[in-house]
């Protein structure tokens, strides 16, 4: 994992829970948030959406567990707490496929970023609808600059700062 | 003894099991309870000095020794969670005392079969439940206020079109060949309040059992709100 870039106003992206140490009333509710943070990974991966990562799955084959990558564009994450899980698709032989992984779960091992994406907004749904060209995100890794190359992801009016993690 | 204890819903939540499975659990309070009597069938069962009881006849006719009476049946009265000193009587202050704890707010049987291990004033945790693997939980609904038959009874929606005009999701008829000379049929299912009703859920897998905080993983939903007051005994049903 790489050092953490600022990346607050990152569309659904954020990947903060508070310490446990600092939470140690013991009121129902934060009692169960307690417990929900006992079960949580420390850190999960920095990631956002719009990034297009390699999740390292544990799969489960004959009697023999290996590693599965599965590479494509993170289209939305959400649930907070141990729920939190995140949406990858990829294309397929021109079939999208969408899984869903959660991402406390001991199963999903690792999600590194292969190249951030620059979107505005929480879920990208409409990606859903396009194919080729249509799918790149601007900021993808290696891309074209085409500032038009997918629409609805116009350049920002805010001044269009860099993304840092490029 | 029938093995239970009584509880307090916390929530919900959902944990990984080592193989990575999701599972869905509600997560109860069991405990600490304290024994607050218990309740025997025979006289011969009752504690030496509970066997009479006097009566006081007055002044002059001094007291009357008479034979306690059992209860009839066996059971552990179970107290959780203390009340507000200000909000108990002094009945209930005195029966809780006998148990030398404080009054407690949920106070509830647990039927046994045979006179039960237990004695008056100990206090039980979530461990007495160490060895169960299913349990069944009483608990009391959420409050639906007034509802229509769908939502209260399953009923079916009548037509959106096909000249159906204000009439989606109302009763319906209430039997009217039988209503002709008796009446609306006893017990028709209609409109009403809804909710609220003690509510059994059998059989709910016992996932994990954190003694150090009384605590109860049971798999799936259990009845009621969180902070609502359960009953979590060892399951009726047959286990194979």
């Amino acid at each position: 994992m790489k050092s953490e870039p600022d990346r607050a106003g990152c569309p659904g992206g954020s990947h903060e829970y508070p310490n446990p140490i600092l939470k140690t009333e013991d009121t129902t509710m934060d009692l169960m948030r307690q417990l929900e943070i006992e079960q949580m990974k420390p850190k999960l991966p920095d990631f956002c959406v719009g990034d297009t990562v390699d999740v390292h799955y544990l799969i489960k084959e004959g009697d023999k567990e290996r590693v599965q990558l599965f590479s494509g564009t993170v289209i939305a994450v959400r649930g907070s707490g141990i729920r939190r899980s995140a949406v990858v698709r990829r294309l397929v032989a021109g079939e999208g496929v969408e899984r869903v992984f959660p991402l406390h779960s001991p199963r999903v091992q690792d999600v590194v970023v292969k190249a951030r994406g620059r979107v505005r907004r929480a879920k990208l749904y409409y990606l859903r609808e396009r194919v080729g060209k249509a799918v790149r995100l601007r900021g993808n890794f290696g891309k074209q600059k085409g500032p038009r190359s997918a629409r609805g992801t116009r350049p920002a009016t805010s001044g269009g700062k860099s993304n840092p993690a490029r | 003894m029938t093995i239970g204890i009584l509880g307090k819903k916390l929530g919900m939540t959902q944990v990984f099991q080592p193989d990575g499975t999701l599972v869905p659990v509600t997560v109860v309070q069991a405990g600490p309870c304290t024994v607050l009597q218990v309740k025997v069938k025979n006289t011969s069962e009752l504690p030496e000095p509970h066997r009479t009881a006097t009566t006081n006849l007055g002044k002059k006719r001094g007291k009357l020794a008479r034979p306690r009476r059992a209860d009839g049946y066996y059971a552990v009265q179970l107290g959780f969670d203390d009340q507000r000193e200000r909000n108990v009587n002094a009945a209930e202050k005195g029966h809780a005392a006998k148990a030398g704890a404080p009054a407690k707010r949920f106070v509830r049987e647990i039927r046994a079969a045979a006179l039960p291990a237990v004695k008056q004033g100990d206090v039980l945790n979530v461990d007495v439940l160490k060895d169960v693997r299913h349990v069944d939980v009483i608990g009391i609904t959420k409050g639906r206020g007034f509802t229509g038959t769908i939502k209260r009874w399953n009923f079916h929606r009548q037509p959106m079109s096909h000249g159906n005009s204000k009439h989606h999701r109302k009763v319906g008829g209430l039997g009217r060949t039988y209503s002709i000379n008796k009446g609306v049929p006893k017990g028709k299912k209609m409109c009403g309040h809804y909710g609220v009703e003690q509510v059994t859920i059998q059989n709910l897998e016992v996932v994990k059992i954190d003694a150090e905080r009384n605590l109860l993983f049971l798999r799936g939903a259990i009845p009621g709100h969180n902070d609502g007051y359960v009953i979590v005994k060892q399951t009726l049903k047959v286990q194979v």
